[in-house]
């Protein structure tokens, strides 16, 4: 368990040691704060609805879609980078598996990740001054985050085991995320309401919006929670064979 | 503290390592050698559990290095070829991580890490970042990551590649101080390096080993019959003389205008005093006698090239006659 922390940490600290992570750390402030903004906007209008409010800083189309963009670079440099360097051969060798050095990258970009996330319970705790906030729909939006993280993160480690190339890596991701994104958009195109339900089961953007108002619905962390085991189990598999031919 | 039985390991398109079989004991230091290609590294490789062997098998500590992978990997150390390095990190908490990563805990941690620091003279850079240092210093780290652990076994790829001789005479001290309570392998195709530092040799060839021994037992088994080189001012007619003393095997001398040179295969024993002896009651006068002394890259260029030189043969056996200039570079 000690040297599982060890790699977590040693990855999550790789991050805040190269440029990427500030310039990461400071468009996605900089767009939150403007999403705050918003917000502010919008509980200034008397006719508002003000219980919406809090929808829109996790549930908001801005965030999910830099998400898109930021977690395959969050995610690229986990595997290719050993590679390239060479400490893939230091890290195998010692004694540790294979799960457990996929497990820890995918931990470790994860933090990153939700680190990201951290400066927005600023927003919380500042509405929370001049507003009465209810915590649960908050909590609940953070766990929509940790889970919908993870299964991004999770495809984002799968993709860069199969590469020593960091952009291939962060393409394929992409390509990855990209109908898991787009599995939203099928709902304006379908109009049979079984179908719609069904779809409801993966559509992300859905499941979004029901952890900010507070719902906190089990299928969907099954699902989520499945979902990155499968690409974890897969990072793992890949990982072993690529023993095979190095 | 290492054994490897009939090792075996075939990649898709070649076979880089052939049923190889050897031992390192504990308090010896074994020199793999070998040209570049030979399969060196895919042996440590297999050893150190990064490649699974394709048939044989290997104990590492008495663990076997498939079925009790983990075990085996927590008892070796392992200096990677490339002397790989995360460059952001600083000396002190890469030696840590590494540490940790092999399962030290708690207040061992630094203590062993200053060990390492301390044994491997890093004391002066430790607290710099790792891109920042010169090669030697990062072969040192990388060394140092290797043993930070205090493991039984050390396996080495290449440990003094790229180090200027300063560096290199140092990380040979160092080795040879590690290996008097630990069994080491390393590899290395610099042959000064196996006369300095190995107790034994192996020499590798086309995923085979040619060879093993001390590079003393080397030396004499490949010298063969001793011989003795001289060179003689002046244009004279040595061979004829040196043929008649007794145990001259057979003499090649080559001359022009102002000097002879006599190379003289003796059948048992040296014969540098007869011919001295000879070369004054015929008051030639001597430039220099000495006795031929075979060099371990002899022998090794002589193993590795007679390998080769088998398969050209069979080359030639099996296909057309060879070009003329293909006969005359060999």
């Amino acid at each position: 368990m000690k040297q599982f922390w060890a790699i977590v940490a040693r990855e999550w600290r790789a991050y805040f040691l190269s440029p990427l992570a500030y310039v990461i750390l400071a468009a996605f402030l900089g767009l939150n704060g403007y999403v705050f903004t918003v917000i502010l906007a919008v509980l200034n209008e008397p006719s508002a609805p003000k219980d919406q409010a809090l929808l829109y800083l996790f549930a908001n189309g801005f965030t999910s879609w830099f998400n898109l963009f930021v977690i395959p670079i969050i995610a690229m440099r986990l595997f290719p980078e050993e590679r390239r360097s060479g400490t893939i051969e230091v890290l195998l060798t010692s004694p540790v598996t294979e799960g457990e050095v996929v497990l820890a990258k995918f931990t470790g970009a994860l933090g990153f990740f939700l680190t990201l996330w951290a400066p927005s319970l600023i927003y919380v705790w500042i509405l929370r001054a001049h507003a009465p906030i209810d915590l649960g729909p908050v909590a609940a939006a953070y766990l929509g985050i940790v889970l919908l993280g993870g299964y991004f993160v999770s495809v984002g480690t799968f993709a860069s085991t199969l590469t020593k190339n960091q952009i291939v890596a962060a393409i394929v991701t992409f390509a990855f995320l990209v109908p898991i994104f787009s599995t939203g958009l099928l709902d304006y195109l379908i109009r049979d309401p079984s179908n719609r339900e069904k779809l409801n089961y993966v559509n992300m953007w859905v499941h979004l919006e029901e952890f900010a108002r507070g719902v906190v619905d089990t299928r969907r962390i099954v699902y989520y929670v499945s979902a990155t085991a499968l690409f974890l189990f897969l990072a793992t598999a890949s990982l072993a064979a690529k023993k095979e031919t190095p | 503290m290492i054994e490897v039985q009939n090792l075996t390991k075939r990649y898709p398109t070649q076979l880089a390592v052939s049923d190889v079989t050897f031992s390192v004991r504990e308090g010896e230091i074994v020199g793999f050698l070998g040209p570049n290609g030979a399969g060196k590294t895919t042996t440590m490789r297999v050893l150190t559990g990064f490649l699974p062997p394709s048939t044989g098998t290997a104990r590492v500590a008495g663990f076997d290095i498939v079925s009790q992978s983990r075990r085996a990997r927590a008892s070796l150390g392992y200096l990677p070829e490339s002397a790989a390095l995360y460059p952001e990190m600083r000396v002190r908490e890469y030696l840590a991580y590494r540490a940790r990563l092999e399962n030290v805990t708690g207040a061992d941690v630094r203590t062993r890490v200053e060990e390492a620091v301390e044994s491997c003279l890093l004391t002066e850079v430790a607290d710099r970042k790792i891109e920042n240092l010169s090669k030697g210093y990062r072969q040192r780290t990388a060394l140092a990551g290797a043993l930070v652990h205090r493991p039984p076994v050390l396996i080495l790829d290449e440990p003094t590649v790229g180090l200027d001789p300063m560096q290199i005479i140092k990380i040979r001290e160092m080795i040879r101080t590690l290996g008097r309570e630990r069994a080491v392998l390393l590899s290395t195709h610099i042959l000064p390096e196996v006369d300095a530092v190995c107790d034994r040799v192996l020499i590798i060839d086309r995923g085979r080993i040619v060879a093993e021994g001390t590079p003393q037992e080397l030396r004499r088994q490949l010298a063969g019959r001793p011989v003795v080189r001289a060179r003689i001012k002046g244009k004279v007619a040595a061979r004829e003389s040196i043929l008649k003393l007794p145990g001259v095997a057979s003499v090649e001398e080559t001359s022009d205008a102002a000097e002879t040179r006599v190379r003289v295969e003796c059948s048992d024993t040296d014969l540098s005093e007869e011919v001295f002896r000879l070369a004054v009651s015929q008051g030639w006068v001597l430039r220099e006698l000495s006795p031929d002394v075979v060099s371990l890259e002899d022998v090794f260029v002589r193993l590795t090239r007679h390998e080769s030189a088998a398969a050209d043969e069979a080359a030639e056996a099996a296909g057309p006659a060879p070009a003329p200039e293909e006969g005359a570079e060999s």
